[in-house]
């Protein structure tokens, strides 16, 4: 069972470690919770049989620095647009050719006063 | 006589109704469009509004312009980038010319109507990856307009005037087919936004198609003031559910 539930810690832990790195960071959350409580499992049946291994540790500091990564990111990290000159280019060739569309249409009868 | 009176009167009061009042060429709205991952809220976007003018030799249009860019951790992922067109009358939003070219993922797809006004006809022509243009002329009912110039109409609407539960209708034409969506009126409600506390319309958005799914889950908060600015919107569609929220807001007509 001790072993079980290590194993469980690790692989959740592993989860939140590849979820911080990416984009989508918030979603660490959910491994990160799973992995605490496996974490505290194994940790609570090894000091039952009077032996805690040092992977137990090493997985809970792994995962609350995973947590501490998606934190930051989380409340620090602002979006930022890539690239905003190719679309500026691409919205005044746009407006470039509508404005051509627009001169072979009947406009004469809009009323704009 | 009396019948044709008050239908003169009725379309003088609705022509009155929907002059533009609340923006002019110049305004500039940034928003950030968040998607919700299993229960997580994450900014996906920048949705950014704007008009400006654009002149041709008869006429001064209004160019009502959207676009949606992802921010750049997403763009290895999933990168899009939608460019959304509208030439309107300035003076009741009438649109003229829309066009949508947009690219999402491997998926690009360009559209353009042309509105004929006067025969309540569109001549379209879509572009799609393989670069086949495709023309199509069909025939729409009086007062559709595309989905730009509509989001842009709500704001002329006159919410004061509206009871609570009181509806309205749009016909929108996308991807070359009319659909029916309508308003309703919700009240008013304050909310926080990152432009200020606002007093806002609450609105519920309705579809007659499967776009906007349930009810009265895809909600428009727009300001309370003159402006009336779309501020914060919630919405919930077939591939799942998101946000809205105002960034900044520049260039209002009324400050």
């Amino acid at each position: 069972m001790k072993q079980l539930f290590t194993i469980l810690a690790m692989t959740a832990a592993i989860f939140t470690v590849v979820f911080s790195v990416l984009p989508f960071s918030n979603l660490a959350i959910f491994p990160a919770i799973a992995s605490i409580f496996f974490t505290s499992m194994a940790y609570y049946l090894s000091k039952k049989t009077g032996e805690v291994k040092k992977i137990i540790p090493f997985i809970f500091f792994l995962t609350i620095m995973s947590l501490a990564l998606t934190a930051y990111k989380a409340l620090f990290t602002t979006g930022e647009v890539a690239n905003e000159q190719v679309l500026k280019e691409k919205e005044a060739v746009s407006k470039e050719k509508a404005i051509e569309e627009l001169e072979e249409l009947d406009l004469d009868d809009i009323n704009l006063d | 006589m009396k019948h044709l009176f008050l239908s003169i009167l009725f379309l003088i009061s609705y022509a009155i109704k929907s002059q533009n009042y609340a923006f002019e060429a110049g305004e500039k709205l940034t928003y950030t469009a968040s998607y919700n991952m299993s229960g997580i809220l994450t900014d996906i976007a920048e949705v950014i509004m704007e008009t400006s003018e654009a002149k041709t030799s008869k006429a001064t249009l209004l160019r009502l312009k959207c676009t949606a860019t992802t921010y750049s951790k997403w763009d290895n992922f999933f990168k899009i980038v939608d460019l959304y067109e509208s030439y309107v009358n300035p003076k009741n939003l009438t649109p003229y010319l829309y066009k949508r070219d947009i690219k999402e993922g491997n998926y690009t797809k360009f559209m353009k109507y042309t509105f004929d006004q006067k025969s309540n006809t569109i001549k379209s022509v879509q572009r799609k990856r393989n670069n086949l243009e495709e023309n199509k002329t069909f025939s729409i009912n009086p007062g559709t307009k595309d989905i730009v110039s509509t989001l842009y109409n709500i704001r002329l609407i006159d919410f004061k005037s509206m009871n609570i539960g009181s509806k309205k209708s749009f016909i929108i034409v996308f991807d070359r087919e009319e659909v029916k969506a309508q308003i309703t009126y919700l009240g008013k409600e304050s909310i926080s936004t990152n432009i200020g506390k606002r007093a806002c319309y609450k609105l519920a958005i309705s579809s007659s198609e499967n776009v906007l799914q349930g009810k009265n889950n895809n909600l428009l908060w727009l300001t309370a003031d003159e402006n009336k600015i779309i501020v914060y919107g919630k919405f919930n569609i077939p591939v799942g559910t998101g946000e809205l929220k105002i960034k900044s807001a520049q260039g209002l007509k009324k400050n």
